[in-house]
């Protein structure tokens, strides 16, 4: 793959590129769904493939195959010269690049157990027994599980030097009950919603999570929410479990953060952001326990690596600090745009046809101390949500409605009645302000997100964002009918 | 810069099929199917009145479903060359082997058992084959159009082709082309949007679109805080075919109704929507963009899913209408989890001009469009989501003062059963995630839609 990058770059220098970066990789993946007794799916793919991205005449261009050949390596270097110069004809400001050292280097994310070396009796075995569990249940219409598991092997060049192999291994599971009644349908799911739980590791990961042996407990909840009162709508103390917690950092503090939207280049799609570069170490983001970092350098995480994808150091950045907004996530250009010095790493594609995108690494609000009970034991009535649902945010990411699967009652510090169909919306700095506990570091996890979706064309990327139990107050709960 | 063959296609029905030919009799198979796609296409993403990204991709792609005894699986590869396709088909038989029993896998169709599809084929040749220069030129028209410094969207192009292939005897293809773009004018946080999209970038008047979007932001300065609230509203077509999509998405598909999921399962055969209401899915109606036959190759029929209001059909692929006992008809998503789909759906176009939409509201709210919708209650397709980009007043039968933007908390089927007028004109509306597909939307006049609270801008 090295020898077609580097026929790519001498072909975008030689066609007049300025600066000009080749991204090649080897992606392989693994999809399981089993529902009750039955697989339902079973689909392995590999996508092999290179890009290359160019500097001409100020402006950018980028080309992508997936046809492994010395001719269409030079092709793509002279193509992606030629979409730069048509791109040269419409801009007003040219990209300008902050430095970055050449990183010549290896890295593999740690990995116990390969998945891709486990049988695949094994893990279609360790599903089923969990779906068929939850499927003894009658009143259980849908008991499913899932896995997925990619390893993605990319090598990266640049026209300055740089020269960086990674391999990343990212894997995940979940079990999810669905029970229906008279046309109302409620889900529990373990261990997080929407394909579970997924983190940098091996199948070590899918082992530790013991899915058979919460199979009845999620199964027994989904019915239960059939019968269970509504979330009411009021104005009232919320504590968001660590899952809902990723969900509210993830759309509120991780989308608004990222430098590219601050500047209006997602405006189209995505939307913006109601944070500015003048906002930079003054704006109130929330309350002073409020802190929150961009870190690439924790293990585990889905956004953990050691160099971004135009082979940039990952670093760990303060985003929010004491509930002041202190930084951004950034990228080479942005980093120049905004006069920084260096870019702080969180370039990614999604895969080797795409355009890298500033993207979350991992997205943390650091813990504070204590446990969910102490968490609950200061509440006197309030209302304490679990696992996401549901989520929507306005463009600029201020006005936002999320959703939780399963919440109870608290009533004097303990909780009480379970609780179905529970909503809360708010204001972002105003709901952030309303933060007065974090978790301490025994409840804090690192989550992994495997479907935050951005771009143009769209590209799914795999975030991680560490959180832990944390409390609300004065948050609306319910929906507004 | 173009890798079109000599069809103007990124891959034609010969080397599609002799691509595949290599592995439907894979030892050890007892009945093999592949699915082979291939695109070249380029987007140019402007923001900030100038081009900021410009990409071109060739992407070839071929899943190879491998099927032994009532056990399948499947394996895709981008590579399309003999040796890889093999590799594919072996990893996929080892998946199958591996996997559970299956008594409802229907097995795979045969030209006998489904019929042939026609192809649609609604290719143009030019817009395949745009170079940089030409999409380049194209955001230069756009952004003179604006006048604005503020201007973002994206100016796409593109040609794609599928084959299916299987031992069991079928063999379709067909391609479509497909040219879009959007534009987002925003003065000094007054933002206005417009877009356009077909087969044919000469069918594309991007310049329209732009002029469409410079003169909402132009008339959303000064927007007006209004009371949250239940309005008569008029919806454009890009707000009605969000929407739609989330509609076919919550319940059109014969799974989600098998499941209890859609609001099929209990509400088959009543009225749900208006009188005024048809939305079926329909591949060749003149304004879709997609292909014939679907993931297994079984022809793509015309599914009224709302017929004059009422819920009659769900859309179907093999598994699932092999459950209810009914004919497929032809929508299998390529994913079993997921099921079948309705990748082109329509919603038929009604009698009313849009001036006469809003000429028949006294006091209600104009909607351009929505942003980030998402689904609150599946069976009772209860959404939430943001209106953006153009949000006013209708006063008096006109549009009057601009307004801050609304969170809706509305269920689509009940804003549908209020709808008073549908639009004469229909847009084609290109999705957002995928280069497949196509949505065609009137605008509508709805009788009540809530708005659950607004946000300041």
């Amino acid at each position: 793959m090295k020898d077609l990058l580097r026929e790519a770059l001498d072909a975008a220098l030689g066609a007049g590129a300025t600066y000009a970066d080749a991204r090649g990789g080897e992606y392989l993946s693994e999809a399981l769904s089993v529902r009750g007794p039955t697989v339902e799916s079973l689909d392995r793919t590999e996508s092999i493939g290179f890009g290359v991205r160019v500097l001409a005449e100020g402006a950018w261009g980028f080309a992508s195959s997936a046809v492994l050949t010395s001719d269409e390596a030079k092709h793509l270097g002279a193509t992606a010269v030629e979409v730069a110069k048509a791109s040269a004809t419409a801009i007003n400001e040219r990209v300008e690049l902050v430095p970055e050292p050449v990183h010549v280097a290896e890295w593999s994310s740690p990995v116990v157990r390969d998945p891709f070396d486990i049988p695949l009796e094994d893990k279609v075995s360790l599903l089923a027994g969990a779906t068929e569990s939850m499927e003894r249940n009658e009143a259980v219409r849908v008991g499913r599980g899932t896995m997925d598991f990619i390893r993605q092997r990319t090598a990266f060049l640049s026209s300055e030097g740089s020269d960086i192999t990674q391999t990343v291994v990212h894997s995940g599971a979940g079990i999810e009950a669905t029970s229906v009644r008279d046309g109302e349908v409620q889900t529990r799911s373990y261990p997080g919603s929407f394909r579970g739980h997924f983190a940098a590791a091996g199948y070590e990961l899918v082992e530790s999570m013991d899915l058979a042996g919460h199979a009845d407990r999620i199964a027994d909840e989904a019915v239960a929410l059939l019968s269970a009162p509504e979330c009411p709508s009021t104005v009232t103390t919320v504590v968001l479990d660590g899952h809902q917690v990723m969900l509210q950092v993830h759309e509120s503090v991780g989308h608004p953060t990222e430098l590219d939207r601050v500047l209006g280049m997602e405006a189209a799609f995505a939307g913006t952001s109601f944070v500015g570069i003048p906002d930079l170490n003054g704006l109130r983001y929330g309350s002073d326990r409020m802190n929150i970092t961009a870190d690439a350098t924790i293990p585990g995480g889905l956004g953990s690596y050691a160099f971004d994808d135009e082979g940039v150091e990952g670093q760990r950045v303060d985003l929010v600090k004491e509930g002041i907004l202190v930084g951004f996530q950034s990228s080479r250009e942005t980093a120049a745009r905004m006069g920084a010095d260096r870019s702080n790493g969180t370039m990614r594609a999604e895969g080797w046809e795409h355009f890298p995108l500033i993207r979350m690494t991992n997205i943390n609000l650091l813990p504070g101390e204590g446990s969910l009970e102490d968490l609950l034991a200061d509440v006197d009535d309030g209302i304490y949500m679990s696992t996401n649902k549901s989520w929507s945010i306005d463009d600029k990411r201020k006005n936002f409605q999320f959703g939780c699967e399963i919440a109870w009652e608290i009533k004097n510090g303990k909780l009480g009645r379970m609780l179905k169909d529970p909503r809360y919306t708010g204001i972002t700095p105003v709901f952030w302000g309303g933060l007065d506990a974090v978790a301490g570091k025994d409840e804090w996890q690192v989550w992994g997100t495997p479907n935050c979706g951005k771009g143009q064309p769209g590209q799914t990327m795999r975030v991680g964002h560490g959180t832990a139990p944390a409390r609300f107050r004065n948050v609306s709960t319910g929906t507004a009918q | 810069m173009s890798v079109l063959s000599r069809s103007g296609l990124p891959l034609d029905h010969d080397d599609a099929r002799r691509a595949a030919q290599g592995v439907l009799d894979f030892p050890g198979s007892e009945g093999v199917e592949v699915v082979v796609s291939a695109s070249s296409s380029g987007i140019t993403r402007y923001a900030n009145s100038q081009i900021i990204q410009n990409t071109v991709r060739n992407e070839i792609r071929a899943t190879v479903r491998v099927v032994t005894g009532d056990r399948s699986a499947s394996a895709t590869t981008t590579q399309l060359d003999e040796e890889h396709l093999v590799m594919a088909a072996g990893r996929a038989l080892e998946a199958a082997k591996a996997s559970l029993p299956d008594p409802d896998f229907p097995g795979l169709p045969t030209p006998g058992d489904v019929g042939r599809p026609e192809p649609v084929m609604r290719v143009d040749e030019a817009t395949g084959a745009t170079p940089p220069a030409a999409r380049a030129e194209a955001v230069g028209r756009i952004l003179a159009a604006t006048g604005s410094d503020n201007t973002a969207g994206i100016y796409e192009t593109g040609v794609h082709s599928y084959g299916v292939f299987s031992s069991a005897g079928i063999d379709c293809f067909d391609a479509f082309s497909r040219c879009n773009t959007t534009c987002l004018v925003d003065l000094g946080g007054a933002t206005g949007w417009g877009e356009a999209s077909s087969y044919a970038a000469a069918e594309v008047d991007e310049e329209a679109a732009a002029l469409r979007a410079r003169r909402k932001a132009e008339r959303s300065h000064n927007a007006m805080d209004v009371d949250s609230g239940t309005y008569q509203v008029v919806l454009e077509p890009p707000a009605v075919a969000a929407l739609v999509d989330y509609l076919a998405y919550m319940g059109f598909g014969a799974k989600q109704m098998i499941e209890g999921e859609s609001f099929f399962s209990t509400r088959r055969g009543e009225k749900v929507a208006a009188d005024s209401i048809t939305i079926t899915d329909d591949v060749r109606h003149p304004a879709s963009v997609g292909i014939g036959f679907d993931f297994e190759g079984v022809p793509k029929q015309r599914v009224a899913v709302i017929d004059g209001g009422e819920a009659t059909h769900p859309v179907t692929d093999l598994r699932t209408a092999r459950k209810l006992g009914v004919p497929a008809t032809g929508h299998f998503s390529g994913s079993n989890e997921f099921g079948p789909y309705p990748f082109n759906v329509v919603m038929e176009a009604g009698d009313t001009e849009l001036d006469e939409l809003i000429g028949g509201v006294d006091d209600g709210i104009l909607v351009t469009r929505f942003h980030y919708v998402n689904i609150l209650d599946r069976p009772a397709t209860l959404l939430t989501g943001m209106t953006r980009d153009g949000t006013f007043r209708i006063s008096k039968g006109e549009v009057a003062e601009p307004v801050h933007n609304f969170r809706f908390a509305q269920s689509v089927l009940d804003a549908l059963s209020s709808v008073q007028a549908v639009g004469r004109e229909v847009v084609s509306i290109a999705p957002d995630y995928s280069s497949f597909g196509s949505t065609v939307a009137p605008a509508l006049r709805v009788g009540k839609f809530h708005f659950a609270s607004t946000t300041s801008h």
